[in-house]
């Protein structure tokens, strides 16, 4: 029950967010969003946000919460949704950087960790330009929203969108008696929203952990005992499922490969299980709006994880091509410590940063 | 392996699964050390129990490293509130596979042409094999009960420790004695096994009650864990 109270706060936080952001002024919001406005830059962005978060369920069900205003469009908020993917992956990055002293066991877990990475990079190479001059995600997620709830610009009677409205007016009203309007009101109801967003969040991954704990336990036995396959993936898009958090799961794997419990092969479909797995939050975050292009963005971003199992996985040819990447960097990396924190310094941090600061 | 997620749980505890196979490892050391110690003391031929002995040692082998794997997971999943018991467990499961191992070298002493089968002191080695076979059975019985029996322990870890002293006895008496090396030199091996497979027994059933202070390093060196 008390997981099931954490949602509805997560969903009146998402609506929250929204109802701050129709409040604020148009030139502020334009100002807002214009540097999402540069593909590249909204990537940075994506990035960015998540790391700050600590969270790609959290900031993608707040990019899902800004374009439900209408305020952000779906061709910018869908490279802030691959960014959001490349970015949750610092969080088993830095854990793995915790096994930095024993050779053996940073090479094989350092590695378990950026094929991540990797696998989200070149995803993101290979589907960003492809979206920005095709828009091959967004169209997808596009039909699949109408066929669901309608096309964009219309209003569909989300049954979620009435259950959180009572409780998001509590709160307009709050900030309204205690003497706040216009821009003032609108920043109060986004930084409430995004309070509420977090730390429901927060408090789901952390009961949810406990609770499923000895599931998760148990399957991930078996899948050692079975090795990887579809079945590992679909093994790490349930768990991140019940658990709320990719981080999560993901990060339960870097110890095992480091002790050599699990191999690289093993471990990398049960991440990409983890990263379609964790889009299940956004999709619960559109439920909270009445906008279907917000569910659009939330389908955008599984639809992109979805094409990049089936590019760098399915396929033969490329499944090594990650796999290969994230062994030689290790390899450096054990060769060079201050490799593996240069390169989280500069692929989360720096490169975004010069990316917002130059396109944005 | 998916559903497996979705399986209600046992109820019996986080290492249940792990105590169970536990004892059935111990189960199949048993049945190596009591084939291994028959071909030393009767006529029987090494090569009719050397398959079985090395395969059960192999089993026993890859049990041990799954369980292994096994409590790893259970680390990284669950975190370190119960470390003490992971690492009682992961000791425990290594003197289980050390037996299986020490009834190996008992079934290679018999492949090496020894053979008690004539000797004088077969009716006593026959006695001891029994009792230190027993001994197995009641450490299984133990490690499987859903809660411990301190007494039980105690009167155990008591009787079992007679036994490994009465072992270690013989070594001493085999070391100075006038007989013939030939005689007491493969006496005196098979001696030095039953008291390791006596001593792991010891701290396989107090190791599952009492992790830490029973690896024994807590004793500011006083113990040697090696057996």
């Amino acid at each position: 029950m008390f997981v099931v109270a954490l949602i509805y706060a997560f969903l009146v936080g998402v609506s929250s967010l929204e109802s701050g952001i129709k409040i604020m002024g148009e030139d502020t919001t334009e100002r807002l969003f214009s540097a999402a406005g540069n593909p590249i830059a909204a990537l940075c962005i994506g990035i960015l946000g998540t790391i700050l978060v600590q969270s790609s369920s959290a900031s993608t069900s707040i990019i899902v919460g800004l374009v439900a205003t209408g305020k952000l469009g779906v061709d910018d908020a869908v490279p802030m949704a691959m960014g959001a993917n490349i970015g949750t992956t610092v969080t088993n990055t830095l854990v793995s950087l915790g096994h930095i002293r024993q050779s053996s066991e940073f090479r094989r877990a350092f590695a378990a960790a950026t094929v991540h990475d990797f696998f989200n990079v070149l995803a993101v190479a290979i589907l960003l330009p492809l979206e920005v001059f095709f828009g091959i995600i967004s169209s997808t997620a596009e039909a699949i929203s109408e066929r669901l709830v309608g096309s964009a610009g219309s209003e569909w009677k989300s049954p979620i969108k009435a259950w959180v409205k009572e409780p998001v007016s509590w709160l307009k009203s709050f900030w309204e008696a205690v003497g706040t309007s216009g821009n003032l009101q609108g920043t109060l109801m986004v930084v409430s929203g995004l309070v509420i967003i977090l730390l429901a969040l927060a408090f789901i991954t952390k009961n949810m952990r406990s609770l499923v704990a000895d599931r998760v336990e148990r399957s991930v036995n078996a899948m050692l005992s079975k090795g990887g396959g579809a079945a590992a993936l679909v093994l790490g898009l349930v768990i991140t499922i019940a658990v709320q958090s990719s981080s999560i799961t993901t990060s339960i794997l870097i110890p095992l490969a480091g002790a050599g419990v699990i191999t690289l092969r093993n471990a990398y479909p049960v991440t990409l299980g983890a990263n379609v797995g964790t889009t299940i939050t956004a999709l619960l975050a559109s439920l909270a709006t009445g906008a279907p292009e917000a569910l659009t963005v939330a389908l955008a971003h599984t639809t992109f994880n979805v094409f990049g199992i089936f590019l760098l996985y399915v396929i033969p040819l490329a499944r090594d091509w990650p796999i290969l990447a994230a062994e030689r960097l290790a390899d450096v990396a054990v060769k060079r410590r201050t490799t593996a924190v240069a390169y989280v310094a500069v692929v989360f941090v720096i490169l975004p940063l010069v990316g917002v600061a130059l396109l944005g | 392996m998916v559903l497996s997620f979705f399986k209600g749980s046992s109820g019996e505890g986080d290492f249940a699964p792990i105590v169970t196979r536990a004892v059935t490892m111990l189960g199949d050391a048993r049945h190596s050390f009591d084939l291994a110690s028959m071909v030393l003391l009767t006529d029987a031929e090494a090569s009719s129990v050397a398959d079985d002995v090395r395969a059960t040692d192999e089993r026993i082998n890859q049990a041990e490293q799954e369980l292994r794997s096994d409590l790893v997971v259970h680390v990284a999943v669950q975190g370190t509130a119960d470390i003490g018991s992971v690492l009682g467990f992961t000791l425990l499961l290594k003197k289980v596979e050390r037996i299986g191992d020490q009834a190996k070298n008992i079934l290679e002493l018999a492949e090496q042409g020894v053979s008690f089968a004539d000797s004088s002191e077969r009716e006593r080695l026959f006695a001891e094999r029994q009792e230190l076979s027993a001994l197995f059975a009641e450490a299984a019985e133990l490690l499987n009960a859903s809660d411990a029996d301190t007494d039980a322990i105690t009167e155990y870890t008591n009787r079992a420790n007679v036994a490994v002293a009465h072992y270690q006895s013989k070594i001493d008496e085999f070391m100075t004695s006038e007989r013939p090396g030939h005689e007491v030199v493969p006496l005196a091996i098979y001696y030095r096994f039953l008291r390791r497979i006596g001593a792991n027994l010891v701290g396989i059933v107090r190791t599952s009650v009492a992790p830490l202070p029973h690896v024994d390093y807590l004793d500011d060196g006083a113990t040697d864990t090696d057996d």
